[in-house]
């Protein structure tokens, strides 16, 4: 009946089930789970006192609060010692993220998505492979190094330095990376290389996404979930969390939107401060889910502001005009804790004082699109103080839409300065931060680039790097860029074209087959032919590993013990290992880290002793705890007084053991932590004293004036190409996928409801193409093409498209421009211009079992 | 009205009886792996688009939605293909859905399902679509539920 098999019993662990703690892997929330594992052929019994839930399982479960143990959360998997276990994986009781054992589709598929050979996980990455006789060969790790560091060594060798080595690598949490992967990573390359052309997973160089908040002296991660429900308002700014960290929204957004949090606004607020239920102000071009639910609930209480693709940053400046033309900001608070040097040249260039504010707000309207009642109705909501006189606490969370926009700097930077002008960092039920996307647990040593253009920037494009023709030995981990890089479509044709460059070379008369002449021929060969020796470490033959010459497989999340902190807390929590990898994956830190010793081999074999000591980084590694308690001696002195918490590292965790985080189990600890009485001691909330500069004070910045759209873009916007080209295209994920694609390319329950990738339009340009639910549409332009199945409606205005980035079978990025920020090298994902058609004919198949109802329709 | 199996051997004929024995060992691990009783939840004749009939299955703890679409729907039966049932438990954390324009919507965390595609989350946390009510017909018009297709939410065993 459906298409997938579905189940009307599931196993229930029994009493002696072993039990682990952990953190689903997906997204930036990072939802508790617990994990019970026990050998196939037993099970538990109904009674409280027969099963390891410790729930009486013979009546039906409340709803709400009961045990949730749906289909998704069992399957069975196979351990080194060859025999069978059940997993199940339940959202935790005991979590202060997911209350009442909420959790998301996503998270919900944390058990199929674990690997076993019998399912559809027997897609991951066994053994290392080599690509000999163009096919993948299984080889053993000691060769497969000994290639790798054969040729990493002959590069640097004869060059001198690494600039021909590029890396793109993971530098997040969760997603089976977390601290210890990200140190491991970050010593191979800083401390034993030292590369400086290394690219982060989503985007083409090493960079913040957010210097223009960082470099104000607020880190992106500064509020907790708790504010999310105490806010008076909360503003969404190009963030979708019913979507993208849909527990975050349920159990601590929306409540507030029902009013539901009165009695803790109450606990957290003054003597006398008025507490109402929550305002939503939702800043997006499209009218996204997170919208339409609160719409649902109360429309007097949400407010849309859409404003023309790359303009919020002038949105914001406008909304904080208002602020300061009425007023609604605290003299002292900026007198005390804000450089009032700086803020003159803020007032001046961003906010315009000198300009007549009707001339001011008539110029923005024209820019933005956004009215000028919308703008001032947002100020009010935003700062305007409450009856008594009591400052209006809001939370203003951004996310892709202001990160990935044009002009990345001045966006964040607008952003959080028009939260800070309204004195809404630092006190309860505000902050101004990221939602998130992933987790984080990013520990290395010292970096490339310091920071954005004003701080030693801007990082170097590694994208353009390659497809110019520079580098030699190309090392992806974690990632899959012919997906996910901007401009992804002419990505893919250089890398392919330079990795079969070298490829052609070595098979001409044959590859050898003794190493060593193997790596001298490569070695030949990059230099005859201008080719790219890449590798891939991941968990499957990821469309990037399809043209690499080496493939490393990588072990998962479950299959180590490993620690991240969400973003919504930065709660650090110990994720257990409770299974086994497949076959010979290892764990990052532990390729890395025997990458060094096999760099350090072949330096100590010439007697150059100095330069294998810098490879030894990791010989002290043994267990995954090792290489967290290293990185975590990384930071600095955090046995410093709570007022000083602003000098810390957002995720420093210095002094906390695993014993300790098996201790707190879910409640976790809050990063920065801090040493108190030789004690680890959390940080709720970041900046109620000091912000993050040298000086304490936050430090205002001056906005570009609006100066229209970046040569690659405009190029679209004038004579026939305006015509050729008639659509502004945005992009985005689903639901669904969110975070999860890399494992949900292969499960069936998500498949079935994704099988393609998506465009968005709204029904006047449907109508007017003739298109409806469920045709094919080809979009393009001159960057790319992608087929996307049709979905309509009001989601996107007339002349705007969505359409959905990183699925398997076809990405949004292939459209997307090369257009960085000059100031941070971050890209604009999600704004060009495209052309949409029909494609001729259907798939009834396709038709008859994808649902097409609309998704941002709650009433 | 609970029928016996003999009963309802009587009443659908034996094609029907296959699904309602499927639960070899073989079957174990998928829906319908239970023997699950047949019972009269409504008659195609008295059926009006769009508007659903409530009822319980396959025991009074857990409720079940009739509802006939107007438009084919995967497992629909009656002429039209059109007619399906599912349990109104959300998958999600257990509150009941409500059939509402045409599709189910759960009034907790707003979990969308499509009942024309086994009701498939089409929006929302639900890890899976609400389980859906096999249906027989008899000829006199009457519809049997006779089996569950997925886990109802708040159980480890459907029954």
């Amino acid at each position: 009946m459906s298409n997938i098999g579905r189940r009307d019993a599931l196993p229930i662990p029994p009493t002696n089930a072993e039990v682990k703690n952990t953190v689903c892997q997906y997204c930036t929330v990072g939802c508790g789970y617990k994990v019970y594992t026990w050998p196939v052929g037993s099970q538990g019994g109904l009674a409280a006192n027969q099963n390891a839930f410790g729930v009486d399982l013979r009546n039906p479960q409340n709803p709400l609060g009961g045990l949730v143990y749906t289909e998704t959360m069992h399957s069975i998997v196979t351990r080194r010692d060859g025999r069978q276990y059940h997993v199940v994986i339940v959202p935790a009781n005991d979590s202060p993220i997911n209350y009442k054992r909420d959790h998301s589709s996503r998270g919900a598929t944390n058990a199929i998505a674990t690997w076993s050979d019998a399912r559809a996980t027997k897609e991951r990455l066994k053994y290392p492979l080599l690509r000999l006789g163009d096919q993948f060969q299984v080889i053993t790790w000691d060769e497969a190094l000994t290639i790798l560091a054969g040729v990493a060594k002959g590069i640097r060798d004869k060059d001198g330095n690494d600039d021909n080595i590029a890396v793109k690598a993971f530098d997040h949490g969760g997603s089976g990376a977390g601290f210890e992967n990200n140190w491991g990573v970050g010593s191979l390359f800083f401390k034993g290389f030292s590369v400086k052309h290394i690219a982060i997973h989503n985007r083409p160089a090493y960079n913040s996404e957010v210097w223009g908040s960082r470099e104000r002296g607020v880190h992106e991660l500064n509020y907790d979930a708790i504010d999310a429900r105490v806010a008076d308002t909360i503003v969404l700014w190009g963030a979708n969390p019913y979507e993208t960290a849909s527990v975050f929204y349920t159990e601590h957004m929306q409540p507030n939107i029902q009013g539901a949090t009165l009695e803790e606004k109450q606990k957290n607020f003054s003597k006398g401060e008025p507490a109402e239920a929550g305002y939503l102000i939702v800043i997006d071009p499209r009218r996204i889910s997170s919208l339409t639910i609160a719409e649902t609930i109360a429309k007097e209480r949400t407010l849309h502001l859409r404003p023309n693709l790359g303009t919020d940053y002038i949105l914001a400046n406008a909304i904080a005009r208002v602020m300061w033309e009425r007023k609604y900001y605290d003299q002292k608070f900026l007198q005390t804790r804000t450089d009032m040097a700086k803020f003159e040249e803020y007032k001046e260039k961003s906010l315009k004082a000198a300009t007549p504010y009707a001339q001011f707000m008539a110029d923005v309207e024209r820019i933005t699109g956004v009215k000028r009642a919308d703008i001032e109705k947002a100020a009010d909501w935003i700062a305007k103080p409450k009856a008594g006189g009591f400052a209006r606490r809001t939370l203003t969370i951004y996310e892709k839409g202001i990160i990935w926009n044009m002009k990345n700097y001045d966006q964040v930077a607008a952003i959080v300065q028009m939260a800070v002008l309204g004195n809404n960092v630092g006190r309860a039920g505000t902050g101004c931060g990221r939602l998130g996307g992933h987790q984080e647990g990013y520990v290395r040593p010292s970096s490339p680039t310091p920071g954005s253009i004003y701080n030693g920037g801007p990082p170097v494009n590694v994208d353009k790097y390659l497809t110019d023709g520079k580098g030699k030995l190309y090392w992806v981990i974690g990632t899959n860029p012919y997906l996910s890089t901007p401009n992804s479509q002419y990505f893919r044709k250089r890398i392919r074209e330079r990795t079969k460059a070298l490829s052609d070379f070595l098979g001409q008369a044959g590859e050898p087959g003794p190493t060593q002449e193997l790596v001298a021929k490569i070695l030949e060969g990059l230099d005859a032919t201008g080719g790219l020796f890449m590798v891939v470490q991941d968990l499957y033959l990821t469309h990037t590993a399809q043209d690499a010459h080496l493939v490393l497989p990588a072990s998962a999340w479950g299959e180590a013990n490993q620690t991240s902190v969400n973003c919504n807390s930065r709660l650090l929590r110990l994720y257990e290992k409770f299974m086994d990898p497949p076959g010979e994956a290892k764990q990052d830190w532990e390729i890395c880290k025997l990458m060094g010793l096999k760099m350090a081999e072949l330096y100590r074999a010439e007697g150059k002793e100095k330069e294998a000591a810098r490879f030894e980084f990791g010989k002290n590694w043994r267990t995954d705890e090792d290489v967290f308690l290293d990185g975590g001696n990384s930071y600095p002195n955090n046995a410093i007084p709570a007022s000083e918490e602003a000098t810390l590292p957002a995720e420093c965790y210095k002094g906390v053991t695993y014993a300790f985080l098996r201790q707190v189990g879910q409640q976790g600890i809050r990063t920065p932590v801090r040493i108190e009485n030789g004690k680890p001691v959390g940080t709720l909330r970041r900046y109620s004293v000091k912000f993050g500069t040298k000086d304490g004070k936050f430090s205002w910045y001056a906005t570009d004036d609006w100066e229209g759209y970046p040569a690659e873009v405009a190029k679209y916007l004038e004579g026939d190409m305006a015509q050729k080209y008639p659509f502004w295209m945005t992009t985005g994920r689903a639901q669904a996928v969110w975070q999860t694609m890399y494992n949900d390319r292969f499960l069936p329950e998500k498949t079935s409801l994704l099988p393609m990738p998506y465009v968005e339009i709204s029904p006047q340009d449907a109508q007017r193409l003739g298109l409806k639910n469920g045709d094919l549409a080809q979009v393009w332009n001159e960057e790319g093409n992608a087929t996307f199945v049709v979905m309509v409606t009001d989601s996107v205005s007339p002349g705007l498209i969505f359409t959905m980035m990183f699925h398997h079978l076809g990405s949004a990025n292939n459209l997307t421009p090369g257009y960085t920020d000059p100031k941070t090298t971050i890209p604009w994902y999600k704004g060009t211009r495209v052309a949409i058609r029909k494609i001729r004919g259907s798939l009834p198949d396709l038709q008859d079992t994808t649902s097409f109802l609309q998704q941002n329709k709650f009433d | 009205m609970v029928l016996s199996r003999r009963r309802i051997v009587q009443v659908l004929g034996g094609v029907t009886m296959a699904s309602l024995t499927g639960a070899g060992k073989a079957q174990f691990w998928f829906a319908p792996s239970l023997t699950y009783p047949a019972i009269k939840v409504g008659n195609v004749n008295s059926l009006k688009n769009n508007d659903p009939v409530y009822f319980n299955y396959p025991d009074a703890r857990s409720q079940g939605i009739l509802v006939k679409l107007g438009r084919p729907a995967i497992g629909g039966v009656g002429r039209d293909r059109d007619i399906v049932a599912f349990s109104a438990a959300c998958t999600h954390m257990g509150c009941g859905v409500q059939y509402k324009g045409g599709r189910f919507l759960c009034p907790c965390h707003y979990t969308m399902f499509d009942p024309a595609k086994a009701a498939a989350v089409y929006q929302g946390l639900a890890s899976t679509g609400l389980p859906q009510i096999q249906l027989g017909v008899a000829q006199n018009g009457d519809i049997f539920a006779r089996a569950v297709n997925g886990l109802i939410w708040g159980r480890v065993k459907n029954i």
